[in-house]
């Protein structure tokens, strides 16, 4: 936000609601490019053989692996809703500020709900 | 969307492109995810993952998956970066360095999905 004020351009950020949209979004879009490399190199280890990746694997399904993994659901679920949010405010779908703000607590809503439901799910498989 | 309908430059083209490749993914990933976690037992074997990886038709779904995924998340890093970085020489280097990452990768994962094992 830019304010004139005795001649002078004093630039400050107010967080708004949407503000915490778009940092969120942005960090977890970095989150998820980081992940997709992680992931084309851990996949590319299938070329090594039998051994070698059920190897790897094995030491990708250790608790604190799946707790991040757990972690990445909920990045996923965020950058999807978010911008699935994003996409209709730009068809004009969304349009009041109102609505867009009531959208943005939806995705929280619908994410965190898709989150722990996940979790339990993570817990089912580890202990069943 | 009434008075938007026309495309002015080569930014709203990657602007549209980012809103559909996003959908796209959205698609894309819930099918991998529930393929991959909710059938066939879940288990990440060598067996499991290299047979999946030996049928066509999913060597073209993961190319496609992939082309969405890398272009997506390269093009926002082009973004993000846009923000903070501001002189003309660095934001080309940034440029160069964002192609020849996407080349590098993409090919990285393409010699794991395109040969038979």
């Amino acid at each position: 936000m830019h304010r004139v004020s005795g001649g002078r351009v004093i630039k400050h950020y107010v967080w708004h609601t949407g503000t915490w949209a778009w940092v969120l979004n942005r960090l977890s879009g970095l989150g998820l490019v980081f992940y997709l490399v992680l992931h084309i190199v851990v996949i590319h280890f299938v070329r090594q053989g039998p051994e070698s990746f059920d190897a790897l694997m094995g030491f990708l399904s250790t608790p604190l692996w799946r707790f991040l993994e757990w972690g990445l659901l909920g990045i996923i679920l965020y950058h999807s809703f978010n911008g699935i949010r994003i996409v209709m405010i730009d068809l004009g779908w969304v349009v009041e500020l109102r609505a867009q703000k009531a959208a943005f607590w939806t995705v929280v809503v619908i994410g965190l709900a898709g989150w722990f439901a996940g979790g339990v799910l993570f817990l089912l498989h580890m202990t069943g | 969307m009434s008075q938007g309908n026309v495309i002015k430059s080569e930014q709203s083209l990657w602007w549209l492109f980012q809103r559909i490749s996003g959908l796209s993914l959205v698609l894309l990933l819930l099918l991998h995810f529930i393929i991959l976690h909710f059938t066939g037992g879940g288990e990440m074997t060598y067996e499991r993952i290299s047979a999946r990886l030996n049928d066509p038709l999913w060597k073209v779904f993961d190319l496609a998956f992939l082309f969405f995924a890398l272009s997506h998340g390269l093009y926002g890093l082009w973004i993000i970066t846009g923000d903070y970085i501001r002189w003309d020489w660095l934001r080309v280097l940034v440029f160069f360095g964002l192609v020849l990452l996407a080349v590098v990768l993409f090919a990285f994962a393409a010699i794991t999905l395109i040969p038979f094992f």
